[in-house]
């Protein structure tokens, strides 16, 4: 078919090979504890992976851009669906560590009775 | 077989045209509408396994010290293994592409057949992964017998280890069963520069498997 983009060779191999990196690098920085940033430096590597597929091994970047509009909005979804899971589930906890003295034993509330 | 690609290769020359249906008006047409077809079903795949990425996500943020304990069960060396076979796996299937587009049909049935190859050792070494755990005794949920790891959400991090790994372990399986059939068809003579379009949807399909194992790979193995 005339006008279908041919990636050549070359660029799916050295995609590869930055894939392959990629993998070492979050092996390697995984073993490292720098606290709160593990989680973040993790995905932001994974996403970069995924990233490099969508584009070159998927061909996305050269493709119709319908199709990237169909995926942008899946992830976007994907995106909404975690964000509003976790505003509930991340923060139950605030409400259960309140304890009874909370309400009952301030000195305020002493005051008003 | 050799009769077969015989006649495949002369109906091929023949009646390149074979492949359009009556109701698409041009090649490119009928691709490009399979092609947002499978994107379409890439994107429920995606949410398919965003629920299981969520429920990860919600019982991470309430047990990290959990996950950290239970995830050092797994073995970082195997999964790291895995991430590379199914990476080179995704680099055969975009040069079977890569084949096809350019006429050369001798390298897409090697392309094909290598992948399929590569999806079969990343199911080899999941066997083992498996068959270790539930020799110590780690199964999901309730059948949970790991005395040394006898603590209360352990079970539920290895639990979502196997829906993750197992619902993603039979889209491999899948897809080891269609692109040995594209291989079948390969060797016969369906795909041409002309026509190709089964072998650009069931990659597209492979790479998506790729990216589910990529979160996968740090998310289960390196926390």
């Amino acid at each position: 078919m005339k006008g279908h983009h041919i990636t050549p060779r070359r660029t799916l191999l050295k995609v590869f090979a930055a894939l392959v990196a990629l993998t070492a690098l979050t092996a390697l920085t995984a073993q490292i504890d720098i606290g709160a940033f593990n989680i973040p430096l993790a995905l932001a590597i994974a996403g970069t992976k995924a990233l490099l597929v969508v584009l070159f091994f998927m061909a996305l970047k050269y493709d119709k851009p319908v199709n990237a509009l169909f995926f942008g909005l899946g992830i976007l979804f994907v995106v909404v669906f975690l964000t509003f899971t976790l505003f509930d589930t991340a923060f139950r906890g605030d409400l259960g560590n309140v304890g009874e003295e909370a309400f009952f034993n301030t000195e305020g509330a002493e005051q008003e009775r | 077989m050799a009769i077969n690609t015989g006649t495949a290769e002369q109906t091929a020359q023949e009646r390149p045209m074979a492949h359009l249906k009556h109701y698409f008006v041009s090649s490119d047409q009928q691709f490009d509408a399979a092609k947002l077809g499978m994107w379409l079903f890439l994107i429920t795949e995606i949410l398919l396994f965003s629920g299981m990425f969520v429920a990860y996500a919600v019982y991470r943020v309430w047990y990290p010290e959990v996950f950290a304990v239970a995830s050092t069960e797994l073995n970082p060396w195997l999964g790291g293994l895995n991430t590379v076979v199914l990476l080179a796996s995704s680099l055969t299937v975009a040069l079977a592409i890569h084949a096809a587009q350019t006429d050369n049909r001798r390298a897409l049935v090697t392309n094909l057949f290598i992948t399929v190859a590569l999806a079969g050792v990343f199911m080899v070494v999941k066997y083992f992964e498996y068959t270790h755990k539930f020799h110590l005794g780690i199964f999901p949920g309730g059948h949970f017998a790991y005395a040394e790891m006898d603590q209360p959400i352990v079970p539920i991090f290895f639990s979502i280890y196997y829906v993750m790994t197992g619902i993603h372990g039979v889209h491999v399986l899948v897809g080891m069963g269609v692109l040995s059939w594209l291989g079948a068809r390969a060797i016969r003579g369906d795909f041409h520069s002309g026509y190709y379009t089964p072998v650009e949807l069931s990659g597209l399909y492979w790479h998506l498997v790729d990216i589910i194992w990529i979160f996968l790979f740090p998310l289960l193995y390196l926390i």
